[in-house]
């Protein structure tokens, strides 16, 4: 007992633990988002040189850019279509469907749609272009004039349908995810009670499982949609945005304007409504999905 | 579970209406029948267009690309996959009824490689992964050498890559993950909404100005560069991730080492750490996989390519091979896949535990 003495009261430093996360943040996030908010009032050009200040790139988004309309009526058929068929619907028949089979069977159907997801973005793409390749040997080729039709360049005549295919095939695989472990969440007293009552198969997936989903659906729905609006790696890859414009997404048209015409303030002053965009979808987020738990307090801080 | 309900409802009632429950039994059996059977036959049509594409990838790798051939064996591999797949489900099926069910899996396993030794095998060549051990895959001396970067080289840029990415967002996410679930200090609910925001901020709209940022940094065209601009674009989902897991641990442990005499520093790296072990994996393996597959910004801040990156090499094959040689960008194409398939399977059920904003995923 005579040598117990107590330590002196060392209170922990949490600045010692962010620091390194702040500063990697400072200089490789936010910092951009300052140049870009800077650049967007400038004149560079090709040779990333600032000239003047201007409001320039504003006034040719609002009244001189003859692409935009159509680049911004695309981006809402991708993102629409692309959401609510892929994204959101296959992906809630996905959960639904394959926890309604043997569990074994179940895991491999839901593997296979992991695999699009985990392939390499590249290779993803590729795989896509040899399907869509309009030669006889293309996938699709093969298998149209096995049925006797005659061959189809989907690259170039449906570039939007194959984009929002590609892209959905491997958005589902996301809501098919998270609505499993909420089908699996589901107390199983409900389906019983539902099956005693002479509910049939069909009757426990509708009236059980479903109303289940809605409230994981509202979150995938905006979360998604905010993916879908600001991503473009796969349309790069497989149409490149063309031909033409046809396939450009709003968030494509920025990449493309900066970097194919060396337009670079007017990208930066494009990707600022981008991210104006984004930041109002998370707020709504905030509002509608609870955060409360992600921001609660730490239970007790006496040290 | 319709059926069994009936039965167990059976003795109750049995002497009265034991013909009404018979019925009921066998309408409830076909009910889940056809159920069952509609269902698979649903996955089974939308799971083909996804499952045929790397079949034949992987088949295309391993034949020669005459294309006569190709389709021959394109056809025969898919019509070998669906015998595959129709035992499978049996299998699955008759799974408990079956007295040795390995030993049946065995059977299917080995019909499917008597099928493949039957059919494929004559047409099966290695020839297209002669890059491996070959640059000069024209087979015409040394000039036409230059035009096959090394996949070695490729390999190792974007192994190398995706290991520092790893490296750095973990080391740097951990500590910070930790502070945010555990320190209660002034601004700790505002930096948790600035991180949430960054976190859903359109990161590929700012390739502009990482790009115009990078070039007045000096950093533009090197590997260091883009290495930190990713981890700084994954470090606020890093983070949340972790935060959660450090969440879940108890606030006991840590208060009895605490108790004990560790200092707080010394309660984070020997007792709360070691708790998080899975989602450490599960962050490092998501991180390291972005890293390996990651193509928009490595394009974009990587103007040269005097370092390509799997990526960029698959790209480059893909594109640049005028005479378009499929057998061998599939097999680039499979080398490029198959770490990833690998390191996925063994941390599989790390990765599942992942929960973000308070669902699971």
């Amino acid at each position: 007992m005579s040598n117990f003495q107590i330590r002196p009261h060392r209170p922990a430093r949490p600045l010692l633990y962010l620091a390194p996360a702040i500063a990697l943040l400072a200089v490789f996030f936010l910092a951009p988002i300052v140049v870009n908010a800077v650049i967007a009032f400038t004149d560079m050009g090709a040779n990333l040189r600032v000239g003047e200040f201007t409001f320039k790139n504003f006034e040719r988004i609002v009244q001189r850019d003859a692409r935009l309309p159509m680049v911004l009526l695309t981006t809402l058929i991708y993102v629409t279509a692309t959401l609510f068929i892929f994204n959101v619907g296959l992906g809630a028949l996905l959960a639904m469907t394959s926890t309604a089979i043997p569990e074994r069977l179940g895991n491999f159907f839901r593997g296979l749609w992991l695999l699009p997801r985990m392939s390499p973005a590249v290779l993803y793409g590729i795989l896509w272009i040899w399907i869509a390749d309009p030669s006889p040997s293309g996938l699709l080729n093969q298998v149209t004039g096995a049925l006797g039709l005659p061959p189809i360049n989907l690259r170039n005549d449906f570039p939007l349908f194959l984009v929002i295919l590609a892209n959905g095939v491997v958005g589902a695989s996301f809501a098919m995810v998270i609505l499993t472990s909420s089908v699996r969440s589901i107390p199983s007293h409900l389906t019983n009670a539902a099956r005693v009552d002479g509910a049939s198969e069909w009757g426990v997936l509708r009236h059980v499982v479903a109303p289940a989903l809605s409230q994981p659906i509202r979150f995938i729905t905006i979360y998604q949609a905010l993916s879908l609006m600001t991503t473009y790696e796969y349309i790069l890859l497989i149409t490149g945005g063309g031909p033409v414009y046809d396939s450009t997404p709003y968030a494509l048209y920025i990449y493309r304007r900066a970097f194919e015409n060396g337009a670079y303030a007017y990208g930066a002053a494009l990707a600022l409504g981008l991210m104006v965009i984004g930041v109002a979808f998370t707020l709504l987020q905030w509002r509608i999905t609870n955060m409360r738990s992600t921001f609660a307090a730490p239970k007790i801080e006496v040290l | 579970m319709a059926l069994a309900n009936t039965n167990t409802s059976m003795p109750l009632s049995a002497p009265v209406a034991s013909d009404d429950w018979a019925r009921l039994e066998r309408r409830g059996a076909l009910n889940r029948a056809g159920f069952l059977s509609a269902i698979i036959i649903f996955l089974t049509i939308v799971s083909v267009p996804v499952l045929l594409p790397y079949l034949w990838l992987l088949v295309k790798s391993l034949t020669s690309s005459d294309s006569e051939v190709s389709r021959l064996v394109l056809w025969r591999s898919t019509a070998i996959a669906a015998v595959a797949y129709l035992g499978a489900i049996a299998l699955a099926f008759l799974a408990d009824r079956l007295r040795k069910p390995a030993l049946s899996w065995a059977a299917l396993g080995i019909v499917v490689v008597i099928l493949v030794a039957i059919f494929l095998a004559p047409y099966l060549t290695f020839d297209n992964y002669r890059f491996l051990w070959n640059r000069d895959i024209e087979g015409t001396g040394t000039t036409r050498m230059d035009l096959m970067p090394s996949i070695w080289a490729a390999l190792g840029s974007s192994l190398a890559f995706a290991i520092a990415q790893t490296l750095i967002v973990t080391l740097v996410a951990t500590p910070a993950a930790y502070a945010l679930s555990r320190f209660a200090f002034a601004g700790r609910e505002n930096f948790l909404r600035g991180l949430l925001l960054l976190h859903a901020f359109p990161a590929l709209a700012l390739t502009v100005a990482i790009f115009i940022q990078l070039h007045y940094m000096g950093l533009l065209n090197s590997l260091t560069g883009v290495v930190l601009v990713m981890s700084a674009l994954e470090l606020p989902f890093a983070i949340f991730v972790l935060k959660g897991f450090f969440d879940n641990v108890p606030w006991d442990i840590e208060m009895s080492a605490v108790t004990d005499g560790a200092t707080r520093s010394q309660a984070f790296r020997m007792v709360v750490l070691p708790q998080v072990r899975g989602g450490l994996i599960a962050v490092a393996t998501f991180t390291f996989l972005r890293g390996w597959e990651e193509y928009v910004f490595v394009q974009t801040l990587l103007i040269d390519k005097s370092q390509m990156t799997m990526s960029l090499y698959l790209f480059f094959v893909a594109q640049d091979n005028m005479g378009a040689d499929y057998g061998m960008i599939a097999a680039v194409g499979v080398v490029y896949l198959l770490p990833v398939l690998i390191l996925y399977t063994f941390t599989q059920k790390y990765i599942t535990q992942m929960s973000f904003g308070g669902i699971k995923g």
